[in-house]
């Protein structure tokens, strides 16, 4: 779950952080491309090509990798949709953009059977058959992080209790010192939430009319809209900022792995029977391209493997949490701490899954257009 | 010496231009056309459909809130454009000819300044700007209280971030002009009792205007490329157009929309520039006119 930046991508340190782990995974591969027996082109998210985690498959399966990295879910699958499926066997991404790629024809589907073990492994929730990753009943990818949306609050600043709703970002006192995050549709979502709407039914023109609304007054109260999380955690840490809406875990949890324990995610109290949490879940998925080498199984295998998610989980540019159960027990007691395992049946208890959002494409002409008209 | 007027029928005219014509047909006019054809086609379902519709085009002439980031960006441009002169011109003015002991020491900030990343020099005015910043600090510290600047964030950040990055170019055009400019021409106006003032208005400021007008347009067309200061500084409340249009694309996937967004910031830009351009080329005219006269 991350921004579209990024941004600024792209031209910011995000960038440059990615860029340079690709250079140590290229400098790391104990062989060149060209040597192995088995060649893997994987899209994913940063992290996810970090060398601890993708050198020992690749040694044990003389496997070397091709990694793209992307800095956004929906660049990453237009550049897919747009013929580059032919050149990936493997995506790491946001869970509907693995979902997708079954409408869009270029999923290779996962036999429940094949992947028994790995289910059986994963926290209950997110076992077979697990819907948000599902099309036309056939399985299109693996969840293989999550996390949870709420406003992330500093508890030097601010009080948990004050944000038992969004009204702050709101309310004219937390006036400039609300952050919303830039992420595409993150930052969206909790606004419609809290409107008393569900961002998953198909909405008729009044609804949209009043996330509208809501999105407008929302930018009108913020002191910031970020793309880059360095700033937003920046505010968040010196107390300038008091909320950031839309990053939840995703721009605390690395926060708290590193020392930062007065910074939290926290879930809002459910409104007009809505819940108001988000759970967010990266996933990874399977590409029919034509050549559908079976390592890419093995991969998959691997990438949830207990092991392998513990260092998934904290990585050098973020942290998150993974579904595998088993890793929980490979974490430190810190680390425990640190990934507020604690407050995660709170979390799962007040949230809604991530799947599609019928509206996405109105949301974001919405967001775009207040933002723009400002 | 003799003129040689050569027409475009001329094989060897046409055999010399040949790679440039290349080059600009392929990396230049051929993007600029597939991004045109581009704004006719039709997203589906985050897939380019290649169908021929005015959709995006209707949606580009309807919506108020793109021409209001368009107006911005424009108005951005004009506005870093005026200030980069401003502050240019008289550090260039001084680079030249009062501090020529210490040029070469300044051409060496001015190249630092080329090669270092527009991304860190705009993250270092956070560091500076920010509440908690270095600019505050030294306010509290001379007792101007606790907040005194609060600064970033706001639409005022996005320019000092604009001229601070791009302030260098015009320095650079303009420095190389007056340092081209025959010092007997200022000379031979002070002999014939011009005043500092009249012989800077009417030598210098003419003969340095090539540098000027380089500058200028160097700062115009690249604010409207511009849009780091605006996420990082402006904090994203007043995006500019290249923001706009990077979350057309990205965010979106509405690679059409996108695209027309971009051809009408190309369309401005270029307006705008054929305008300059006839400006000055009249200007030159009318200078060429009066020297007739004179």
């Amino acid at each position: 779950m991350k921004h579209s930046l990024s941004a600024y991508h792209h031209m910011k340190r995000r960038t440059f952080l990615k860029g340079m782990g690709a250079a140590a995974v290229s400098a790391a591969a104990p062989l060149p491309a060209f040597a192995a027996k088995e060649q893997l082109a994987y899209m994913c998210w940063e992290g996810y090509d970090a060398q601890a985690i993708l050198e020992p498959f690749s040694a044990k399966h003389d496997v070397a990798f091709s990694v793209d990295i992307i800095t956004d879910s929906p660049g990453g699958f237009a550049k897919l949709a747009a013929g580059g499926y032919r050149d990936c066997d493997i995506v790491s991404s946001d869970l509907p953009w693995i979902q997708r790629m079954g409408p869009a024809g270029f999923a290779r589907y996962l036999d429940p059977a094949e992947f028994a073990e790995q289910y059986a492994g994963f926290y209950p929730e997110f076992q077979a058959p697990f819907d948000p990753l599902l099309f036309d009943g056939k399985i299109t990818g693996l969840p293989s992080r999550w996390g949870w949306v709420g406003p992330s609050v500093n508890l030097d600043h601010d009080k948990v209790e004050n944000w038992r709703s969004l009204d702050p970002v709101f309310d004219p006192a937390y006036r400039d010192k609300i952050c919303l995050l830039d992420w595409g549709e993150w930052p969206i979502l909790p606004l419609v939430l809290h409107a008393g709407i569900n961002p998953w039914d198909e909405l008729d023109e009044d609804a949209l009319a009043e996330i509208r609304k809501v999105i407008a007054a929302a930018l009108k109260n913020t002191r910031a809209i970020v793309g880059d999380m360095a700033i937003a955690q920046k505010g968040l840490l010196d107390g300038s900022l008091y909320g950031l809406i839309g990053g939840g875990t995703y721009t605390t949890l690395n926060l708290r792995v590193r020392g930062h324990l007065n910074v939290v995610s926290v879930i809002p109290e459910e409104r007009d029977g809505l819940k108001q949490g988000i759970i967010w879940m990266e996933a990874t998925g399977l590409v029919d391209n034509g050549r559908n080498p079976e390592v890419a199984k093995e991969f998959l295998k691997y990438i949830v493997a207990p092991e392998t998610a513990r260092k998934l989980a904290i990585t050098a540019a973020t942290s998150n949490l993974v579904p595998t159960k088993a890793t929980e027990d490979l974490f430190t007691a810190e680390e425990r701490v640190a990934l507020q395992l604690d407050y995660v049946p709170t979390a799962r208890a007040g949230s809604n899954f991530l799947r599609p959002i019928p509206n996405i494409d109105d949301f974001l002409a919405i967001w775009s257009e207040e933002l723009s008209a400002r | 010496m003799r003129v040689l007027d050569r027409s475009w029928q001329d094989r060897g005219v046409l055999l010399n231009s040949l790679p440039l014509l290349t080059l600009l047909t392929l990396f230049f006019i051929g993007p600029i056309l597939l991004t045109l054809l581009l704004t006719f086609q039709e997203m589906r379902s985050y897939q380019l459909q290649w169908v021929w519709s005015l959709r995006v085009w209707s949606e580009v002439f309807s919506k108020y809130s793109y021409w209001v980031v368009i107006g911005r960006t424009v108005s951005m441009a004009f506005l870093s454009t005026f200030l980069c002169i401003l502050i240019a011109y008289p550090a260039a003015y001084a680079l030249a000819t009062r501090l020529k002991n210490y040029a070469s020491h300044i051409q060496i900030l001015i190249i630092f300044s080329f090669l270092t990343d527009a991304v860190l020099k705009t993250f270092g005015w956070v560091l500076v700007l920010d509440r908690n910043g270095i600019g505050n600090w030294l306010l509290q510290h001379l007792g101007l209280g606790d907040e005194a600047l609060n600064f970033l964030f706001t639409p005022r950040a996005t320019l000092l971030g604009v001229v601070y990055n791009l302030s260098v170019y015009p320095l650079f055009t303009i420095y190389l002009s007056l340092k081209r400019i025959d010092r007997d021409l200022i000379l031979a106006a002070y002999d014939a009792g011009a005043s500092k003032w009249q012989t800077f208005r009417e030598v210098t400021l003419p003969l340095s205007r090539p540098g000027l007008y380089a500058g200028a347009v160097l700062v115009f067309v690249l604010t409207l490329g511009t849009f780091l200061e605006s996420k990082v500084l402006g904090g994203g409340k007043s995006p500019l157009a290249p923001e706009l249009i990077r979350q057309t694309f990205e965010t979106r996937v509405n690679w059409p929309l996108g695209a027309a967004l971009t051809v009408v910031l190309v369309a401005i830009a270029t307006i705008v520039l054929a305008v300059a351009v006839r400006l000055v080329q009249r200007t030159r005219q009318e200078q060429a006119a009066k020297g007739a006269e004179a």
